[in-house]
């Protein structure tokens, strides 16, 4: 048995069943279990359907698990929810346009009772680590897509939670700004030492961010795979072309076509 | 500046032009006042009395904002019970199609036998009644019409429902709110005047048009619709400057 203190996620035998014993019962995710260590990034990859999404809503409490135990940071997911333990983002940055960039990311605070001053403060260092100093009292519409992203990010990152749950934060963007968001993202992940669960549909993406990546398939989710990414801590535009880096994403591309050949492909990381 | 008297001279250009086709048909053609008075005669009529003509568009326009502002609060709270319990949300809605399909300035002369006929208030009532309408729309959808993700994101941020409606709903539908009362200013003028052609006091824009036109004074009658478009234009107006005031954030919309 794992230690649920020293973890950041923890589920053991989750599942997610809608409409269970009616028509239309969908078994959205089927015995899932996963382990997130403090500190570590973790992907969950798969195709649409496979119950990625579902899996974070299930450590967000925002949906609640039909069967199974699932721990957040040592506690019970609406626990950490209530407690604020985890900060949130999602493909769209979810900005509300009637707030500047700078009250954007005060909201968590505002939430919690923060004094004016102290969110102000706050919310300025946080816009100076994604690098949006300058936009502080611009409105969201006025920022690109990128820009509105590392907004949301450093609203989630508000609280200073020890936990950050991001849903295809990076799936609108363009493949530059995609990239340019990923350097950003392990950045602040080297300077915060945040716990990562980050969805995504894209291989390269999740070899690139992770220390993990778990394979997901669909009808019913499970998990079918969990690949190791020893890159070390320190990547940068180097490592997307290394030869371990290609091992990894064949590895990863190996095992969500159902192949044994992932093993192989995964002897190969390292080897050179 | 340049670009905003490009936007300003050729509706301009157009009026004069319009205007002075009008009076060169009417004073070549000798068309008689009843059938089209001249725009010198409007005029010469509008300005002649502009003491009165000012008295008479303050006295429906005062009962025209009245029943704005009484309709407005009516649908507004309206909208909040609505988002907040289903169940008045399911009552609400068909009986607010019933409503809007009901021909209310038709309900004024009754309205004025079940109030005093030489009050306000009948004509306060109608003009409440065709408000309240577009304000229980447009408000009831900006509660209701928000981003799924920001729900989602709320939730995540532990928020509970009253700080969800403060923080997201509320500020969500004010775009909606103006839109609704850009629809209902123009239209309580309208029901105002409208509700002075079924009888009660005299002096307003309603009922001045209706006695110049009995009286045979056809560029006083068309000199009082002057007014009442001006009053019309300047609720309008009003709105739009109130928007603009209280929602800096929907510029990008507007400059588009």
């Amino acid at each position: 048995m794992t230690d649920a203190t020293q973890t950041a996620v923890l589920a053991e035998g989750v599942w997610k069943i809608f409409n269970e014993g009616q028509l239309g019962e969908v078994t959205a995710l089927q015995d899932i279990d996963m382990t997130v260590q403090t500190g570590e990034f973790v992907s969950l990859i798969g195709p649409s359907g496979c119950g990625k999404s579902t899996l974070l809503r299930v450590i967000a409490d925002l949906t609640e698990a039909t069967r199974g135990e699932m721990t957040v940071a040592g506690v019970t997911p609406h626990e950490a929810r209530q407690k604020q333990l985890y900060g949130m983002a999602f493909q769209q940055a979810a900005l509300f346009e009637w707030r500047t960039v700078r009250r954007n990311v005060e909201l968590p605070l505002e939430l919690m009772g923060w004094s004016k001053d102290k969110r102000r403060e706050r919310a300025l260092e946080l816009l100076e680590m994604v690098q949006l100093s300058d936009f502080a009292e611009h409105r969201p519409w006025q920022l690109s897509g990128g820009m509105q992203q590392r907004v949301a990010i450093a609203r989630s990152l508000a609280v200073d939670p020890p936990l950050l749950l991001m849903d295809e934060p990076f799936g609108a963007l363009d493949e530059m700004t995609r990239e340019r968001m990923q350097n950003e993202l392990l950045r602040i992940r080297r300077e915060t030492g945040k716990s990562i669960v980050f969805v995504t549909h894209s291989i390269p993406e999740a070899v690139y961010l992770s220390d993990r990546v778990v394979v997901m398939s669909p009808r019913p989710g499970r998990i079918t795979d969990i690949v190791p990414v020893p890159l070390g801590a320190d990547r940068d535009e180097d490592t997307r072309e290394s030869d371990d880096f290609f091992h990894a994403v064949t590895a990863v591309r190996e095992a969500l076509r159902g192949r044994v050949g992932g093993a192989e492909a995964r002897a190969r990381i390292g080897e050179v | 500046m340049t670009d905003r008297l490009r936007f300003i001279w050729p509706p301009i250009l157009i009026g004069v032009l319009v205007l002075a086709a009008w009076q060169a048909i009417v004073v070549v053609q000798d068309i008689q006042p009843y059938l089209l008075p001249a725009p010198s005669l409007i005029a010469q009529n509008f300005f002649g009395d502009v003491s009165l003509m000012w008295g008479t568009a303050i006295y429906t326009a005062t009962t025209a904002f009245l029943g704005l502002v009484l309709g407005t609060i009516v649908g507004v709270i309206m909208a909040f019970l609505a988002q907040r319990f289903i169940v008045v949300n399911n009552l609400i809605t068909p009986l607010a199609a019933g409503l809007a399909a009901v021909p209310i300035i038709a309900l004024t002369p009754i309205l004025n036998n079940m109030f005093s006929i030489t009050s306000r208030t009948p004509r306060v009532l109608v003009t409440m009644i065709i408000v309240f309408f577009p304000m229980l729309v447009n408000v009831t959808r900006g509660l209701v019409q928000v981003q799924p993700v920001q729900l989602e994101l709320m939730r995540s941020m532990n928020a509970k429902p009253r700080t969800v409606l403060r923080i997201l709903r509320v500020p969500n539908a004010i775009p909606f709110f103006f839109t609704g009362l850009k629809i209902a200013a123009p239209l309580s003028v309208i029901a105002a005047l409208v509700a002075e052609y079924f009888g009660g006091p005299q002096e307003g824009l309603g009922s001045r048009i209706a006695s110049s036109a009995a009286n045979t004074a056809y560029g006083r009658a068309w000199a009082y619709v002057v007014a009442a478009i001006i009053t019309g234009l300047v609720f309008y107006l009003v709105t739009i400057a109130l928007e603009r005031w209280t929602t800096p954030w929907a510029d990008r919309s507007r400059s588009a």
